[in-house]
């Protein structure tokens, strides 16, 4: 019972992350229309930065967020400017080629400038777990967790109570209507990329202490994204908190009770993913 | 305020829909654009906005000419347009959908609009907090008019309000219009109900085949022998 409940608990952290992330990956998908294969390359360059902070500046990865927030908001509206907003109106086979390629590049990219190792972000407190009777919270995945619900809820606040985010939410309802009202929607389209690349590169901060920095360790977070938006529902971003635990809690069960689980807990996402097309299916039939 | 369109020509593909179209709508006046269906109303209006570039001709802004403005851009020097279909946001409350008229205004414009939609569709308070999509057709037509008038246009671009309206909410909903005139607002409004928009217009252009056949004020149009036979089948 204790084992089954620390393991529902290490689902649970494991999934503000998750929604975090894949809340990016909903934004770019609901407002702009874009499948963002290079998603998770946002978050990768987030990690990286946390890195190269820490190991150069000494630079707490707590300090690294703001930074990383605001350098991947830029990264992220520049990639639109640059790449996304020439191909709207292409046909859709052709922006995923598009962002699928930009992936790749940033992978190849990033293996160039700092080789396949792994790069580990270790602040004092890395390893400090708190015990809460016969339960172990790690500070940092419980920290993580708090600061992923903390910006979610301030994304919350932002798009129901400011104009940007009202127009973020209206684009996504319907394409025509947001130009006859004087609001630009490229405009909002250039802001929902930057923001969306934003979580992504917060969530990599996060994962540098949690996990670690390396070329690859985004392109994962863009498939369990994708699974987690399958589930929750395209356009549907409240849905994808709860989305998130599903799949976190989902990954921690089967590492914990599956013999050599761990190796198959990268594979959860696409059960989850094929159950949720499957079942989105059915009901549709 | 003065929207011309000179000589207009326009259409989708190689399919041309607008054969050189002329029109005139001034500050608080009520213009009715009649014409069955098909014969390019939408388009026009649509052109107008700059949401179809013209083939040839020009839509003037007391003088300027549009061309090079996206329709957001001309929405904000004061061209409403409430198109076909109401194109509500469907999710989002009717003070979401209202305040999303006025995003480019500042802060106090907006609670200046909320008060003027308000009087004029007083049942748009009362549901403030619903969802747009859980809307009955008339309150939907009414919001769509109210969220354009959010903007404080000066010209006013209504597409088929009545559409699926029972008779005495197509009323309601022209008379609010009329009420917007009388506010200092120009509407071109486009109406399949004819004697109805005829009642409220004070001028009207009569299109087929994306040309104006007839034009003229109200009562004398609704008096022309082609259009009681063609629209009201007298
Ligand atoms: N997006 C489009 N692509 C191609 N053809 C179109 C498109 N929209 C309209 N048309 C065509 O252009 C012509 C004029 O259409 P429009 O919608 O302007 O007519 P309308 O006068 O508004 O008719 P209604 O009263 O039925 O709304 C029609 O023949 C229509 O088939
Ligand atoms: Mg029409």
């Amino acid at each position: 019972m204790e084992l089954l409940l620390q393991t529902l608990l290490n689902g649970i952290l494991m999934s503000g992350i998750y929604a975090l992330v894949a809340t990016g990956l909903a934004l770019s998908l609901g407002v702009v229309g874009i499948v963002n294969f290079a998603h998770g390359e946002f978050l990768m360059m987030g990690a990286f930065l946390s890195y190269l902070l820490f190991a150069f500046r000494g630079m707490d990865p707590l300090l690294s967020l703001g930074l990383a927030f605001l350098a991947a908001f830029v990264v992220g509206a520049l990639t639109y400017q640059g790449l996304i907003r020439p191909v709207l109106r292409a046909a859709e086979l052709n922006q995923m080629l598009l962002t699928f390629g930009l992936s790749i590049l940033l992978q190849n990219l990033a293996l160039l400038l700092f080789g396949a190792d792994t790069r580990v972000v270790a602040p004092p407190y890395q390893a400090t777990t708190l015990s809460l009777g016969p339960f172990f919270l790690g500070v940092v995945p419980f920290g993580a967790f708090l600061l992923s619900l903390a910006i979610l809820l301030m994304l919350q606040v932002f798009l129901t109570r400011s104009r940007f985010g009202l127009a973020m939410r209206a684009v996504s309802q319907n394409r025509l209507a947001p130009g006859l009202l004087g609001i630009e929607a490229d405009k909002v389209y250039l802001l929902a990329f930057g923001l969306a690349a934003a979580l992504a590169g917060v969530a990599g901060v996060m994962l540098s202490v949690m996990l670690y920095a390396s070329p690859t360790v985004g392109f994962v977070f863009t498939l369990k994204s994708f699974a987690i938006v399958a589930l929750a529902g395209l356009g549907n971003l409240k849905g994808v908190v709860p989305a998130a635990l599903v799949l976190a809690m989902a990954e921690a069960l089967v590492s914990t009770y599956l013999p050599g689980g761990g190796g198959l807990v990268e594979a959860v996402f696409f059960l989850v993913l094929f159950l949720a097309l499957v079942g989105r299916a059915w009901r549709k039939a | 305020m003065r929207l011309e369109v000179q000589n207009l020509e326009t259409g989708y593909g190689k399919a041309q829909v607008l054969f050189g179209l002329d029109l005139v709508v001034g500050e608080g006046e009520l213009v009715a654009l009649l014409g069955a269906n098909g014969a390019g109303k939408t388009t026009l209006l649509r052109t107008i906005s700059g949401l179809i570039p013209p083939w040839r001709g020009k839509v003037l802004w007391d003088g300027e000419d549009l061309r090079r403005f996206s329709p957001a851009r001309r929405a904000r020097l004061g061209l409403g347009h409430v198109p076909e279909g109401r194109q509500l946001f469907p999710l989002m409350t009717v003070e979401e959908n209202l305040r999303l008229g006025a995003a480019f205004l500042a802060p106090e414009r907006e609670r200046e609009g909320f008060e003027r939609v308000f009087a004029l569709f007083p049942r748009l308070y009362e549901r403030k907090r619903q969802l747009a999509g859980t809307l009955s057709g008339g309150e939907q037509q009414m919001l769509a008019i109210a969220r354009a008038l959010m903007g404080f246009p000066k010209i006013l671009l209504v597409d088929e309000p009545s559409l699926g309206l029972a008779p005495r909410l197509a009323e309601e909903v022209l008379l609010s219009l009329k009420r917007v005139v009388e506010e200092g607002v120009g509407v071109l409004l486009v109406e399949q109900n004819v004697a109805l928009s005829l009642e409220v217009a004070a001028r009207a252009y009569v299109v087929e085949h994306g040309r104006i056949v007839l034009q003229g004020l109200a009562h004398a149009v609704l008096e022309d022998p082609r259009v009681r036979e063609a629209y009201l089948s007298l």
